[in-house]
């Protein structure tokens, strides 16, 4: 199995990075995957003792993000698939790009640039050299046309 | 043995048995002699507090070895066991650590009162504090554990424990050096430990445990939208009643983290700006969290230091949450207008309603119907407990067991649910607290603040409530809260008319709603915060200072403006 794998959070943000993933795929015809990434370090410093049952409702707003993307995409005529993983953003984001043997891999550009941040600028670019070291997928960001 | 020998030997033993049980009783009966030769007093501090475990000593003029010794009881009361042989000149030296030693020298009448039997009672004897290096050093040690935790450094609970564990190292590893390094000892930090709390807390946990696997929130925001039958505006009311609702009866955290992410879903059903659904809801929580004695940590502090009941908070402070909450609900619909008006951007989704309509289940009814049957006795008696002085730590496990036994749930998994984390942070807390009470910074601050305020309680009551609704916004609220319930036990004790408790409410009102002032002002903030912005809607510290700042400024005015009628 080969394919398209687009991280995506939700959010008007989120936006360029799923017209881009929907047009590659329509430029490709390779198989679309929305990927959401259920992460509760937030929770660490606050509540940490409640993941077992937050994990659940966060799984389920995630559903929920991806169906509002996969929606978007039927509309231009791609079905794609939503896939919800647990832990941290990176690692499953690189773990599910050598489960599918992907070949792109479409993410957005760090919004907000503080410490706590998962994508900050230099840790972004870290990530993306990881990927491409790791996988086979090639990174494509929401600029790159 | 022959036996004549065997049985005298046996009477011999039992004689000289009865003659070893006889002696302390005549010892104790040489006591009795002089049952009246006692020199009893009370000792307090300058905030009129009684001080316990203060040594007192009776001197015979010029001798350097105590004819008797005491120690103070926690009401502050001491009683002096007068020898047999009364010298003329008699000297009372009561020492404490962390206050300047007191010497009484007592007149010769007091000796001869003495001599016939008399007990005699010394005036009230008022110890003065001292400054030692220890006070500095438990100062530095709180200031840290509450920057610490402000900046994020540390989590909260390591913060507090790290705070006490440099207390117990300097009491016990600096006392040999310098006994001015002395804060307290082990026994005496458990003192400050407030059961009644940690109990509560424990009892309240379990519940929310169970009630939260449920599906409870879930379906009460669908049902919301339900009912709202497509108004944004009317839906933003319900949600902000059910969050206030909920967050008074369990906690604000846990009503922020079942209530976000299906918020957050119907928002996109909705095609609307999940923030402004969102906002309202925290500070609603915020706000009507201290409706109840159970709503808030910081209501279960003050409650419990100030001896408040379910009803007092009831009766004394719900009216006034519901006035801010009326406040509140007006302040979001002008500040969202917009959102709430125009409403669906992008149209309403058919197929995510249908999911969400779908997800809208209560999962475990049967748990749920337990739940509310428990949750209902148990109000009873949080309301009833008091006339049989029921405290309410002792309801709360009450409940939590018989909910346990009676819906019989994985015991691992519920005790696995219980915040630990939380529960080691409020003792930590209260030792690191206690230090500086202990030295006395908190007598300082309490002084202080006395000062400012006079015996003016209209003046008090708007330095409490707004001192700890603006420092609420910057420090975490718990661990201030547990730092000012003594300065407030001190204003209440001396302005005229502040007996009421009056000054514990502007605390409570304070110290919650002060938490809608920043993002870092509440736990809930940040896990609303959290998980918005894992949903792609990030609430930065300038947007939610924006929002909440204002909110703040209404709901504190309103919530003082009925305070004020209500109790001067």
């Amino acid at each position: 199995m080969s394919g398209i794998v687009c991280a995506v959070r939700g959010g008007p943000d989120s936006q360029p990075t799923l017209q881009r993933a929907i047009r590659l795929a329509r430029e490709t015809h390779l198989p679309l995957f929305f990927l959401y990434v259920v992460n509760l370090e937030f929770l660490d410093r606050t509540a940490s003792s409640r993941t077992y049952i937050i994990s659940k409702e966060m799984a389920q707003m995630g559903e929920f993000i991806l169906l509002t993307a996969q929606a978007q995409a039927e509309a231009h005529g791609i079905e794609a698939r939503g896939v919800v993983k647990h832990g941290r953003v990176t690692e499953e984001i690189a773990a599910f790009c050598r489960e599918i043997g992907a070949v792109y891999l479409v993410i957005g550009q760090p919004q907000i640039q503080n410490e706590d941040s998962l994508f900050t600028a230099t840790r972004h670019q870290e990530f993306i050299e990881r990927i491409e070291n790791q996988t086979r997928a090639k990174v494509i960001l929401p600029e790159e046309t | 043995m022959p036996k004549p020998l065997r049985f005298y030997s046996l009477i011999a033993f039992l004689v000289l048995m009865g003659a070893l049980l006889a002696l302390p009783r005549q010892t104790a009966q040489g006591q009795k002699a002089l049952p009246n030769s006692l020199l009893t007093g009370v000792v307090y501090d300058r905030q009129n507090q009684k001080v316990d475990n203060a040594r007192v000593s009776l001197f015979a003029a010029g001798a350097d070895a105590p004819l008797s010794q005491t120690v103070t009881q926690a009401d502050g009361r001491y009683a002096l066991t007068i020898p047999a042989t009364i010298p003329d000149e008699l000297t009372v030296r009561i020492e404490r650590e962390h206050f300047q030693p007191q010497i009484i020298e007592l007149d010769t009448a007091v000796a001869q009162t003495l001599r016939t039997g008399q007990p005699v009672s010394l005036p009230d004897t008022i110890l003065r504090r001292q400054i030692t290096l220890s006070f500095w050093i438990a100062t530095l040690i709180f200031m840290g554990m509450l920057l610490l935790i402000a900046f994020g450094k540390l989590h909260n609970t390591l913060a507090a424990l790290l705070g006490m564990s440099v207390v117990f190292a300097v009491s016990y590893l600096g006392r040999p050096l310098s006994p001015e390094l002395f804060i307290f000892d082990f026994r005496g930090a458990l003192r400050y430990v407030d059961w009644n709390v940690i109990f509560l807390i424990m009892g309240m946990m379990i519940i929310i445990a169970v009630v939260e696997r449920t599906g409870i929130f879930q379906w009460l925001a669908f049902a919301a939208y339900r009912l709202s039958r497509g108004r944004i505006w009317f839906l933003v009311i319900i949600l902000m009643a059910i969050t206030g609702v909920a967050s008074a009866t369990l906690d604000n955290v846990t009503t922020m983290l079942l209530m976000t992410p299906i918020t957050v879903q119907i928002a996109l059903a909705l095609s609307i700006n999940p923030l402004a659904l969102l906002i309202p809801e925290v500070l609603a929580s915020n706000v009507a969290g201290i409706s109840t004695l159970i709503g808030t940590p910081t209501n279960i502090l003050i409650g419990s230091y100030a001896r408040l009941s379910f009803n007092d908070f009831l009766i004394n402070l719900t009216p006034g949450v519901l006035l801010a909450m009326t406040g509140l609900i007006l302040y979001c619909q002008f500040s969202y207008r917009r959102e709430l008006l125009s409403g669906h951007m992008g149209g309403i989704s058919q197929l995510l309603l249908e999911k969400l309509a779908e997800r809208a289940q209560i999962t475990q009814p049967d748990h749920l119907k337990k739940a509310g049957v428990v949750g209902a006795l148990m109000l009873i008696l949080f309301v009833t407990g008091e006339r049989i002085h029921l405290v309410p730590a002792v309801t709360a496990l009450m409940g939590a067991t018989a909910l346990l036994v009676w819906i019989r749930p994985d015991i691992e998994e519920m005790i696995e649910a219980v915040d630990w984390t939380t529960l080691v942070f409020f003792i930590g807390l209260f030792v690191v607290v206690g230090a500086v009470q202990e030295v006395g910074l908190i007598s300082f601050i309490a002084e202080g603040i006395g000062r400012i305020v006079g015996s003016n309680l209209l003046l008090a009551v708007l330095v409490v409530t707004w001192f700890s609704a603006l420092l609420s916004t910057v420090i975490a609220n718990i661990p201030f809260t547990a730092a000012m319930l003594p300065v407030v036990g001190y204003l209440t004790a001396t302005i005229p008319g502040a007996q009421n408790n009056v000054l514990f409410y502007c605390l409570s009102v304070g110290s919650a709603m002060g938490g809608n002032g920043s993002l870092i002002g509440a736990s809930a903030n940040m896990v609303t915060a959290g998980i918005a912005e894992r949903a792609g809607y990030p609430i930065t510290y300038a947007y939610f200072f924006k929002k909440g700042f204002p909110a703040l400024l209404i709901t504190v005015s309103l919530a003082t403006i009925w305070l004020i009628i209500r109790f001067l």
